[in-house]
């Protein structure tokens, strides 16, 4: 009988009645029975370090843990120059940086370049440059359009910034957010981890996603101690 | 934004013209600190930058960067060669026009040399820009064949850096043609070499894979010995790549399987290997890059000619998704376009069901129009669409294919100036002419008969061929007036032309179309008789030159039609048979009754048949004659053959024969 209530009542109470229920000491146990290799915490640790582009702390990590990182340390300063220059705004110097680093990335990304173009552009609109703006959109911009009709879209919306007199104010405004940039610069991150074969992302984040929704799976189907404050992993008795 | 370009052009343009000039002069200064800072300027315009490559290359920058990096080559400084060397590498990048310009500068040689440079940087920038020019078809050949060749590429596949290991697989992709090539790289130990790329970086993998998909293709030996190395363990990996998080790895990764499928299919016995490629494929068409667009002709490769791979991808629901893609309205790439309707053409080659479910999607509109594409590839690839649609008789009655709407732009492609479009359309009318289901025939009314018979005169023997078999088809049970319209415009002397063409494919469909031509009524038949029988000598005098067999089943077939006409029309078959004086006991007859072909001996019976059918006065006196000549005893000697066509004949005749008193 109690095997129907769960089918049927999707009530809380009714739930936790017929839900197997584990006490914070029992649960603690079986946390503790499972063995982790401190060496596999250094990996990602030291993944999430240089994936993300903190040199000096991926290098310290480095040199008091022993813990070996994926790729050249040198490799990330260069990449985080790139990134930096980009949320600068120095968009034409992250250009020249991408380039010397490897200049087969811009030639075989349309779209980053393209993005890259569009940024240069909107720097240009935001420092009130109008003039230079309007011969840069032409010179630049608009044969990216011709070579290739994805980008017509987008390429018109940015132009509109040329349009309207106060560009702050207008339907596009987004595009001259400083999230825009961070939207560029990150692009151009992951481009660049991709040419160097790492991953563009690290993994602790799905670690994280991971234990979410592993502790939704067993919701229902227990009540437990859960991990609900990432930030410090202590875990909190079931509220009743 | 096009307008505004056009328009205001003048002072922006100059303004970038005269920027272009400054710079491409700074380019010859004698100041090495100049000169790097220009070429680091030019590097940096034209990355990634179509249309400056373009005005680059025509104020001849590619020349001044070629001397620059030869000058520099002789005095080391490294700066410059790597500057330069990249500069060249991104005008050969994905621009026929640059790889062009740069073999044309002559400095393909000094590119080699900077591989042995001691300046790591020196070698990354010599190795990429290689690798640029060898992914184009412009690429100068390598000859494999040369033992000092062989070694270099082996030096570049064992680097530690990994563009230039990337280099020696790109060579091999790009470079590697014949199957005596593929055997000396094979029996050299390639693809031991090639396969341990494939644990390495993102590039190399894909390096590797794009090789060995060279290096395999069409050569079982080859397969066989990559299957085997380290016990398939390798052949997984690849088959893991194809769920690989980079679209682009997982396309190569099923190009690769493609290419060994077609070569050896024993390898693939598991249906959920097959079944997988296929779905990876149809993902993959969704990708908006070069992978979508190698991906629709990977997928029309991988289902042609095979039924079972065809059913399979239907019930992926790949005709919906392909047509979902075609109707997004966006330009789409020729190359792709031609991937997708040669997909579509090979799913409904053999199948209805993917026939019926493709017209009911609305999709003839769509392909007229690519009827008209710039692109001759994606002309004949509509084309073929068109071809195998129409084998569903269903929708070919329901005149689905004969509106004017469609009728006429395929007419207007049998002027097309590409001979791949004219035969593939030919194809598709050949198809379409045989819709029984409306009185007139809309292919007719546009002239059609005059065109196909000026296509039977092209230089081409496919058109020619495909040509004669269109018309075959539409002299198909065709009425009188519809055959005498056809032969006014031939005539006599036209089809001897025809019968006695060079190439046996044309003869064959020659005579197919003169065994329609005759068949039906008995006036049909006079035809032959034209100018003192012109047509009928020149078929007996071809089946007497020992022909091909197909030839001589049309023809014994053109004579059993004639000879079930008058007592004329069977004693001018007779004179052809054994024409007098007859020196050499040359009964091509008793040949073929003797052939292998089946079809051939059949054939020869019927006319036997109709010969002495015994309704007619001289059938008695042809008998005689036949059994003199030993065609009768031959016949009694196959009263057993092993065809039940043939054999059914032959106790038609044989009990004529008795008939005639005969034992």
């Amino acid at each position: 009988m109690s095997l129907f209530r769960i089918f049927i009542n999707q009530d809380d109470e009714d739930m936790a009645t017929s839900k197997k229920v584990i006490t914070r000491d029992e649960w603690e146990k079986k946390l503790n029975a499972v063995k982790l290799r401190k060496q596999d915490m250094n990996t990602l640790v030291m993944n999430f370090l240089v994936t993300e582009g903190y040199v000096e702390a991926a290098d310290k990590f480095q040199r008091e843990s022993g813990t070996k990182p994926e790729i050249d340390l040198a490799t990330i300063t260069d990449r985080m120059a790139v990134k930096k220059a980009v949320q600068n705004g120095n968009v034409e110097d992250a250009i020249e940086k991408v380039n010397d680093l490897n200049p087969e990335i811009l030639d075989t990304n349309p779209e980053l370049f393209f993005h890259l173009q569009q940024q240069r552009l909107i720097e240009l609109i935001r420092q009130g440059k109008t003039e230079e703006a309007l011969e840069f959109a032409q010179e630049e911009l608009a044969p990216r359009g011709e070579e290739n009709q994805a980008f017509l879209q987008e390429l018109e919306k940015t132009v509109a910034l040329l349009v309207f007199e106060d560009a702050s104010n207008c339907p596009v405004k987004d595009l001259l957010d400083i999230s825009h940039r961070l939207k560029t610069a990150s692009e151009v991150n992951a481009a660049i981890l991709t040419s160097q074969s790492h991953e563009k992302d690290p993994k602790l984040p799905s670690l994280l996603k991971m234990l979410i929704w592993a502790q939704n799976q067993l919701d229902e189907k227990a009540v437990y101690p859960h991990i609900n404050d990432l930030s410090t992993g202590q875990l909190e008795d079931p509220s009743e | 934004m096009p307008t505004t370009t056009s328009s205001s052009s003048s002072s922006a343009a100059s303004s970038s013209g005269n920027r272009q000039a400054d710079v491409f002069s700074r380019l010859a200064s004698s100041d090495p600190e100049v000169k790097l800072k220009a070429l680091r300027e030019v590097k940096n315009q034209i990355i990634g930058n179509r249309t400056k490559k373009l005005s680059f290359l025509k104020l001849g920058a590619v020349p001044a960067i070629a001397s620059a990096l030869s000058d520099a080559d002789c005095s080391s400084n490294s700066s410059i060669l790597v500057q330069s060397a990249a500069a060249l590498g991104s005008f050969a990048c994905g621009f026929e026009a640059g790889v062009q310009a740069v073999l044309d500068a002559g400095v393909f040689p000094r590119l080699l040399r900077l591989l042995t440079s001691s300046d790591e940087k020196v070698v990354d920038a010599g190795a990429r820009s290689l690798r640029m020019i060898f992914q184009s078809n412009q690429a100068p050949k390598y000859d494999f064949l040369q033992e000092k060749n062989m070694e270099f590429l082996f030096s570049l596949l064992n680097s530690e850096n990994e563009n230039v290991s990337g280099l020696g697989a790109s060579i091999i992709a790009h470079a590697c043609g014949t199957s005596v090539e593929q055997q000396v790289l094979c029996d050299a130990g390639v693809l031991e070499k090639l396969v341990l790329l494939l644990d390495g970086s993102l590039s190399q993998r894909e390096a590797c894979l794009e090789s060995l998909a060279t290096v395999l293709k069409s050569n079982p030996e080859a397969v066989s010995r990559f299957v085997g190395l380290e016990a398939g363990r390798y052949m997984s990996s690849v088959t893991e790549l194809t769920k690989d998080r980079y679209p682009r790895t997982r396309l190569l990764s099923c190009l690769c399987l493609v290419v060994i499928y077609n070569t050896s299919p024993s390898y693939f016995l598991n249906m959920g290997t097959k079944s997988s490629l296929v779905t990876t494929l149809l993902e993959l068409l969704n990708d908006p890059g070069q992978s979508g667009d190698e991906a629709a002709l990977g997928l029309s490769s991988l289902i042609a000619e095979k039924e079972d791979l065809q059913k399979l991808a239907y019930e992926a629901n790949a005709i919906k998704n392909i047509v979902d893609i075609l109707k997004t309205g966006s330009e789409l790439n020729p190359k792709r376009l031609q991937g997708l309707f040669l997909s579509l053409a090979e799913l409904c080659s053999k199948l209805e069901d993917c026939r019926c479910s493709f017209l009911s999607l609305e999709m003839l509109d769509l392909l007229v129009n690519e009827l008209r594409h710039k692109n001759a590839d994606v002309r004949t690839a509509a084309c073929i669409c068109f071809r195998n649609a129409a084998r569903s008789i269903k929708n070919l009655s329901a005149g689905r294919f004969t509106t004017d709407h469609v009728m006429l732009p395929l007419v207007q492609l049998l002027h097309d100036p590409s001979s791949s479009v004219q035969v593939a359309v030919l194809g598709a009318l050949s198809n379409i002419v045989l819709d029984f289901s409306s009185p007139k025939s809309t292919f007719i009314e546009y002239g059609g008969i005059k065109q196909l018979i000026e296509l039977s005169k092209s230089m081409d023997p496919n058109t020619r061929c495909s040509s004669l078999r269109a018309l075959r088809n539409l002299m198909f049970l065709a009425d009188n007036n519809r055959k005498e319209l056809f032969y006014s415009e031939v005539k006599a002397q036209g089809f001897v032309a025809l019968i006695s063409d060079p190439e046996p494919s044309v003869q064959e469909q020659a005579l197919a179309l003169l065994r329609n031509l005759v068949d039906g009524c008995i006036n049909s038949i006079e035809f032959v008789f034209d100018e003192d029988g012109l047509i009928l000598d020149t078929v007996g005098r071809q089946l007497r030159k020992a022909p091909q067999a197909q030839m001589a089943i049309q023809g014994m077939y053109v004579l059993t039609n004639v000879a079930s006409g008058t007592e004329l029309h069977k004693e001018a078959v007779m004179q052809q048979l054994f024409p007098q004086p007859q020196a050499e006991s040359n009964n091509f007859m008793l040949k073929f009754l003797q052939s292998h072909e089946s079809q051939l001996r059949s054939a020869t019976v019927w006319t036997i048949i109709n010969l002495i059918s015994p309704s007619s006065p001289g059938a008695l006196d042809r008998h005689v004659k036949l059994r003199n000549e030993g065609i009768i005893p031959q016949l009694k000697n196959m009263v057993n053959d092993a065809c039940l066509d043939v054999k059914i004949r032959i106790r038609t005749v044989l009990s004529q024969s008795m008939s005639f008193g005969d034992n």
